[in-house]
């Protein structure tokens, strides 16, 4: 009899150890067992890259619905400025509205991945999301997104109250795709307590040049100070390159990204880099900003929150120009689209449009985040004077470059894995841009 | 007669999950994935036949920018396996040895050596992702270099090594461990009593002891660092692996998975391809291995 105890006793103990390294397993790799953990290891890579956004989007509460249901909404505010589209998302439902509304943030690769999928299944379709401006003519184009031209009469939301570059940002194929939520800009932010002591008046006339950037060089360096700092590559160049006229293409269709203003652009960078006053690779220009290390730093105006919580001095002003007559920066910008959704009737519609005017009015919220606002009654209203990013949106429209080009997906990321090798000089400009230019052609053949 | 025939079942009963699981997620989407690499394909809509053509551009299409991403991808997956797979092996053999030896603590270090390997991927990058830092990173701060370790070489290739190494020498020792403790003390008195040396006992008598665990264990290890995807994707500072270390999975994963419409076609061939590298490697290494104790 104990005998046969025993025996079961370790039958139970084995089937309990195996369920146990079956779900240590199930979370991590796709079942190796005890092989060397090696093997195991590249599954679980794979998992991981993907989790992230996963589990972010799945486990977000869901709102109580209104009175007839809820809106779903999503978005790619992961990170601070989703705390602060949060907070207008629960003070529209707290207007207690027919349709509440359901935010989700996810990455934005992780929603460029799942907006095709859910739309050409239509399965778990959102009846709002958010896109960026240069990824609305591809996705117009593949039918991913409906014409808000039919929904726009008779509804609060209207293009006087806009900015107007943004608004036209998006038409396109004779329709209307996008309303726009705010603008992103790349732009300079300068550490004003060394700039006292290295800026040699350059911010005399609001604006900084390449030369002058240049011509601080050799001081700042020589007291362990980065000059300049080129942080997210691809926004610097996309400013640079929109301030000398590029458009990224001639006919809307082929790539043209070894233009005269591209190579100017990188020429730059290139002799900043040699000359040392640009960030070593590896360095992070933006936290060694943070830290008063870096004088100019490239960055966007979204991160403004980072820089008032470091505490530097710091300013921001226009990106560099080539001419001061001829001021740019890249800027896209966040517009709320209408996935195609079958299950999404003209009610639903007229109440989504509701949520995205009350958004637009109650921006302030927005703008406090470090975002500017497209909705002109913020814009307008004398406390966003107030704000640090409010000469952005004070600036002239010519300014604001916006890529429109239809293949801008593929173009930017053939272009994030060739920026770096140019600029810390392992590839020449000629070779780089080549590489960047066949791999969009490559990519947009195989998507025909 | 009933006994005989009940037995004849119980064994396949008993292999039987094991085989739904093979047959479901191992064979079904491979034979998928041949299938696909014939194809032209973006997941959403169905798959147009063209035959060759993908194979054709990965193989002769100089111009291709996937015929560059096969090339370069295989390069550098096949450079990691040769730096990473003999440390791999040798130095748990060493580890093992020395842990045969049964010195103060040894369970200790056992358990110390083998813990990194329960880590994931992630936990281990984000351990690794600073000490390598090239301004505020311990390495360089200790060494007082100014190493940059993600964006040149060989540091690259050098941080990658590490800290694979870290993470999986743990489960080869562990295997090795327990074949030593296989080996028969008797026979390794008396060598030493015929005067046989340390080296020379650990050569001739331990290794050839352990020779079929030794044959799996370096056959694994070269068929999982072909398989090497997530260390040379997270282990940089960048918005992106630099092309020297960016190996041929992470392009077959971008390709399927990345940004814009997938190109599943061209990605199942590249996939295609590794696979049989894989399989003809790992055959002719258990030969070659087998044959040599024979």
């Amino acid at each position: 009899m104990k005998r046969k105890n025993k025996s079961l006793f370790i039958t139970l103990a084995l089937a309990l150890a195996c369920l146990m390294l079956l779900s240590a397993c199930g979370g991590s790799s796709g079942g190796s067992s005890g092989a060397a953990p090696s093997e195991a290891a590249s599954e679980p890579a794979a998992e991981a890259t993907d989790a992230g956004g996963e589990d972010a989007s799945s486990e977000a509460p869901s709102v109580a619905p209104g009175k007839k249901g809820t809106l779903e909404f999503w978005t790619v505010f992961t990170g601070a400025d989703g705390t602060s589209m949060q907070t207008m998302v629960d003070a529209y439902n707290a207007t207690d509205p027919d349709y509440t509304v359901n935010h989700r943030a996810m990455d934005a690769n992780d929603l460029y991945l799942k907006l095709p999928l859910a739309t050409q299944s239509q399965e778990d379709v959102p009846d709002i999301a958010i896109n960026h401006v240069e990824r609305l003519t591809l996705h117009s184009d593949n039918g991913y997104i409906d014409d808000f031209t039919p929904f726009l009469e008779g509804s609060p939301v209207q293009k006087e109250n806009y900015n107007a570059t943004l608004w036209e940002a998006s038409d396109m194929s004779g329709g209307h795709y996008g309303v726009p939520l705010d603008s992103t800009a790349e732009i300079m932010f300068v550490n004003m307590d060394l700039y006292e002591k290295y800026g040699g008046g350059a911010l005399d006339d609001e604006v900084v040049t390449w030369d002058e950037i240049e011509a601080v060089g050799d001081a700042t360096v020589a007291d362990g100070i980065i000059p300049l700092g080129i942080s997210w590559r691809r926004a610097s160049w996309l400013s640079g390159y929109g301030q000398l006229g590029g458009t990224m293409t001639q006919d809307g269709e082929t790539p043209v990204l070894s233009d005269a203003p591209s190579i100017q652009v990188l020429e730059t960078w290139q002799k900043l880099h040699d000359a040392g006053y640009t960030q070593k690779e590896g360095d992070a220009p933006w936290e060694l900003f943070l830290g008063g290390q870096v004088l100019y730093v490239l960055e966007g105006s979204w991160m403004l929150n980072n820089a008032i919580e470091s505490g530097v001095n710091y300013k921001i002003v226009d990106f560099p120009v080539y001419d001061t007559g001829a001021k740019g920066h890249w800027t896209s910008s966040h517009n709320f689209v209408l996935p195609r959704n079958d299950a999404r009737d003209d009610e639903k519609t007229a109440a989504a449009l509701d949520f995205i005017n009350f958004i637009g009015e109650n921006s302030m919220t927005w703008a406090e985040a470090g975002q500017i606002p497209a909705h002109l009654s913020v814009v307008e209203d004398p406390a966003f004077d107030e704000m640090p990013q409010a000469f952005i949106a004070q600036s002239d429209d010519s300014t604001l470059k916006v890529f429109t080009y239809k293949y801008y997906g593929f173009a930017v990321e053939s272009l994030d894995k060739v920026l770096d090798e140019i600029l810390y000089g392992r590839m020449s400009i000629e070779d780089g841009l080549a590489q960047a230019e066949q791999e969009t052609k490559d990519r947009i053949e195989m998507e025909g | 007669m009933k006994k005989l025939r009940k037995d004849k079942f119980t064994p396949y009963l008993f292999i039987l999950p094991h085989v739904i699981v093979f047959l479901l997620f191992f064979l079904y989407p491979m034979v998928n994935g041949i299938y696909a690499s014939f194809t032209k394909w973006n997941l959403f809509s169905d798959p147009v036949w063209v035959g060759l053509e993908n194979y054709k551009t990965i193989f002769f299409n100089q111009d291709s920018t996937f015929y560059r991403q096969f090339w370069v991808g295989l390069r550098n997956t096949v450079t990691f396996v040769l730096l990473c797979v003999p440390p791999q092996i040798i130095l748990p053999l060493v580890l093992a040895a020395l842990l045969y030896l049964r010195p103060r603590g040894h369970r200790l270090f056992q358990s110390i050596f083998y813990m990194p390997t329960l880590f994931s991927i992630t936990s281990v990058i984000l351990t690794w992702l600073f000490i390598f830092n090239r301004s505020l990173g311990l390495f360089n701060k200790m060494l007082g270099t100014d190493v940059n370790w993600y964006g040149e070489q060989p540091w690259a290739w050098t941080a990658i090594v590490i800290v694979t190494l870290w993470w999986v020498i743990g489960s080869n020792l562990i295997i090795y461990v327990a074949a030593f403790s296989g080996v028969d003390r008797s026979l390794l008195e008396s060598a030493q009593i015929d005067g046989a040396g340390g080296l020379r006992r650990f050569f001739s008598i331990m290794l050839p002891s352990i020779r079929f665990p030794l044959v799996y264990t370096i056959v694994m290890a070269v068929i999982s660092q072909f398989n090497i995807y997530g260390q040379p994707l997270l282990l940089h500072n960048a918005s992106e692996p630099i092309e020297s270390v960016t190996v041929l999975l992470i392009y077959i994963r971008k390709l399927a998975f990345g940004t814009g419409n997938p190109i599943a076609g061209m990605s199942s061939a590249m996939a295609t391809c590794l696979g049989l590298i894989i399989g003809v490697v790992s055959i002719g290494q258990t030969i070659i291995l087998r044959k040599q104790d024979d």
